[in-house]
């Protein structure tokens, strides 16, 4: 993003521009103030993204030369132009990492409008059953509160190695009501499937010369889900 | 004696863009700039080794995609019209530089280049670069592999095999056409591997592809020889490991070789750096500034201050890291051959597109990579294919779903920008299996509405576009491609539901997206 570009733009695009941007400017400013502002904030973004970006990352972007617009492109995060529900009720889970799943969901407008007539509903529950067995009970479980507006939601999970399915109810009085059940999922080994010490020397030690140590759970990488949604339920 | 053999696995792909409504289109560029800097030099680079008879083994994925784009007349035509232009520019920097002795010479190689180019494609290989790959293939030089069909992330689908089994088949049939012959190698688009593929895989005549050493070294049971030896699953099914010190050394933007201060920086551009009135006539028509492939700075360091780039200097140091390459796998392999009862094998795989585009040295390094390595009697190149045939055994084990992309499994495709696509992705998986199952004998108008519905529901599921917003480049343009074929197929689906065909619409939009001819929709029925 340059001034020349940006000097192309109407107050109010700038306006709006800021505002994507997170910026909280008070009206009637000068459009160089604006503009200032807006490549001021730019630059900072810049240097977040080139530094929270994996470097392997950015030599496969290349590939895709881009064009001065990339930088307005990054900068408004627009939203899809496209109806973004099918008005079913449905829920599906998909596995990211070791820990993390995505959940997404609808609910039909009819079972919407109908969500626990004649009481008060206050959101929805996902529950969350991990190792669901053939008669659909779980091993263990555990709820996420979230409100009527949600329709995704990261989950963080407590084991590595294990199935997950989870359930999405309407919280009624006196007892919450299922809306959907999604597909069961597994999530991957975050370690090797044998301890290393069942393995004879040989093996461990090509292992090592494999690169296995750089394989293993690292710290909490800077793009947290919980970062990315900006809350998590307790 | 030999204690190590070294597996180069060539990656080329690019998504599908072809834009006929337009007169140019910005993103085609991709396909011109990897022809220009990476594809068309590599055959060039063949074509030398071959003469010489310096011995070369290469692997290389062809993305269905890509096959398509590259057997396209329309792009073939529009790669010849941008070529003349960047010799029209290529003409301008020569009288712009003249007297330069720093710049001129740097001009002067851009005008060798696109006019070598020009040559090439046009005279030399009549506009077919896919006949050279198969000449190389024949030869048992190159060995040629497939991926999936859109290059979709495959575990994000494993809850809908019908996809699956589309996007393998898809591929499978693409690489027929253009080759005459099954491929016995896939490509797991992003090392996307998750287990239970590889029977769907082995279903299609597939031998064998490569999982990250992650998906290895956590598979069930645990590998005894680590990444330097190949795995095979309960059906026979073998998966190379890829070797994490190889690539690296390589992939790595800070520390592996193509961050030497001597190479030439891949962001400084005169598409960028000079006024909009000079170089408008080669970029964007909507004067968008862009890269144009003329680019006269070294890497420097991290400096606004670069020196200008010295070809010699860079053209030394890609012999040098080739060198340097080879030393570290010879030690590698002596290490790891000591513990195991055959040679090490260590697999590298990258992008095509790196050498040449991203990292402008790179075929020179591989080039230095063949001579240096002629006569060495410890290690020697090979192809997987080969590989297979000279040791069929492998230790079973199945490998863990993971991915080479940010943290090893899925979430550069799986996060706040790109989340939003599955919604779309996961629903037309669905409607296409309904409508494979409700119309499974259909023929005419019918068939032809079924199967571009097919082609909407496989372009959808291209793991670029997340990947693009997740980078934040080309962002609008790949959430356009997402919305497009989602409102296609979305249209194509209420038609069949309402029993109406909007043939004049349906004919273009075959025109438009016209990858996959022989697709065949029934690929989606229901897998029992």
């Amino acid at each position: 993003m340059n001034v020349e570009r940006l000097t192309g733009l109407s107050i109010e695009a700038l306006y709006a521009l800021a505002e994507k941007m997170g910026l909280d400017l008070p009206a009637g400013l000068e459009r160089l103030f604006v503009m200032e502002s807006i490549l001021e904030a730019f630059e900072e973004d810049l240097v977040d993204r080139k530094s929270s970006g994996q470097t392997a990352s950015h030599m496969e972007e290349k590939k895709f030369s881009g064009s001065e617009l990339d930088e307005i492109d990054a900068s408004l995060d627009a939203a899809p132009c496209i109806e973004n529900r099918y008005n079913e009720t449905v829920i599906h889970l998909i596995p990211r990492d070791p820990e993390w799943a995505f959940v997404f969901w609808d609910i039909k407008d009819d079972d919407f409008d109908g969500l626990c007539r004649g009481s008060e509903s206050a959101g929805l529950i996902l529950r969350v059953g991990m190792n669901p067995g053939p008669d659909g009970t779980c091993q263990d479980s555990f709820d996420v509160n979230v409100s009527q507006e949600d329709d995704h939601w990261y989950l963080q999970l407590p084991e590595a190695d294990a199935d997950y399915r989870v359930e999405l109810y309407a919280r009624c009085n006196p007892r919450p009501r299922l809306l959907a059940r999604s597909n069961t999922i597994r999530t991957p080994r975050a370690l090797t499937a044998e301890s290393m010490d069942a393995l004879d020397e040989t093996a461990v030690e090509v292992a090592a010369l494999s690169g296995l140590d750089s394989l293993m759970p690292q710290q909490v990488p800077d793009r947290h889900p919980s970062r990315i949604l900006g809350g998590f339920d307790d | 004696m030999e204690t190590g053999s070294i597996a180069l696995v060539l990656n080329a792909h690019l998504p599908f863009v072809r834009q006929p409504d337009y007169p140019s289109f910005l993103e085609e560029r991709w396909l011109f700039e990897a022809l220009s800097e990476t594809y068309l030099p590599l055959l060039r680079l063949f074509a030398r080794l071959e003469t010489e008879k310096i011995p070369w083994k290469i692997t290389m994925a062809v993305s269905p995609t890509l096959l398509a784009m590259l057997a396209d007349q329309l792009l073939k035509d529009r790669y010849v019209a941008w070529l003349e232009k960047q010799l029209e520019l290529a003409g301008k920097e020569l009288e712009r530089c003249e007297g330069d002795p720093v710049f001129f010479p740097l001009a002067q190689t851009y005008y060798d280049l696109y006019l070598q180019n020009l040559d090439d494609f046009k005279v030399l290989h009549g506009g077919n670069v896919l006949a050279v790959l198969d000449f190389y293939y024949k030869k048992g030089r190159l060995e040629l592999m497939t991926s999936g069909a859109t290059h979709s992330f495959l575990p994000m689908y494993r809850a809908y095999p019908e996809s699956i089994a589309a996007q393998v088949e898809n591929a499978v049939v693409t690489f027929r056409s253009a080759f005459g012959r099954s491929p016995s190698g896939f490509w797991m688009p992003q090392l996307g591997w998750y287990p239970g593929i590889e029977k769907t895989l082995s279903a299609y005549g597939l031998q064998y592809t490569i999982v990250t050493t992650r998906s290895a070294m956590l598979g069930k049971p645990t590998p005894l020889t680590g990444s330097y030896a190949p795995l095979s699953c309960p059906n026979g099914f073998m998966t190379y490991v890829r070797d994490v010190a190889a690539t690296e050394s390589v992939w790595s933007e800070t520390d592996g070789y193509p961050a030497d201060p001597a190479y030439r920086d891949f962001y400084r551009d005169i598409g960028f750096d000079l006024p909009v009135d000079y170089v408008g006539p080669y970029i964007d028509q909507n004067q968008v500034r862009t890269y144009t492939g003329f680019k006269y700075w070294a890497i420097t360091g991290h400096t606004d201050q670069k020196v200008p780039y010295d070809a010699d200097l860079a053209s030394a140091k890609a012999v040098e890291h080739a060198e340097n390459f080879l030393y570290s796998r010879t030690r590698q392999a002596r290490k790891a051959a000591a513990l195991m009862d055959r040679p090490a094998l260590m697999v590298a795989p990258y992008d095509a597109e790196l050498f040449g585009h991203s990292w402008f040295e790179g075929l020179q390094w591989l080039e230095a990579l063949f001579r240096k390595a002629q006569g060495t009697s410890e290690l020697r190149f090979v192809t997987l294919g080969e590989y297979r045939k000279e040791y069929p055994e492998a230790q079973k084990s199945v490998p863990e779903f993971s991915s080479w992309g940010e943290g090893g499994y899925a979430a550069a495709w799986l996060e706040k920008s790109n989340a939003w696509i599955y919604r779309h992705s996961f629903k037309i998986a669905e409607r296409m299996v309904e409508l494979a199952e409700r119309f499974p004998n259909e023929s005419g108008l019918r068939e032809r509405v079924l199967n571009q519905a097919a082609r909407e529901a496989l372009l959808v599921q291209a793991s670029d576009w997340p990947f693009l917003l997740r980078a934040g480049k080309s962002g609008s343009f790949a959430r356009k491609q997402i919305e497009d074929a989602v409102t296609n197929f979305c249209r194509i689906y209420e038609m069949l539901c309402a029993n109406t065909v909007g043939t004049e619409w349906l004919t273009h939009l075959e025109k438009r997206n016209n990858i996959f001819p022989n697709i065949n929709y029934r690929v989606f029925r229901r897998k029992r």
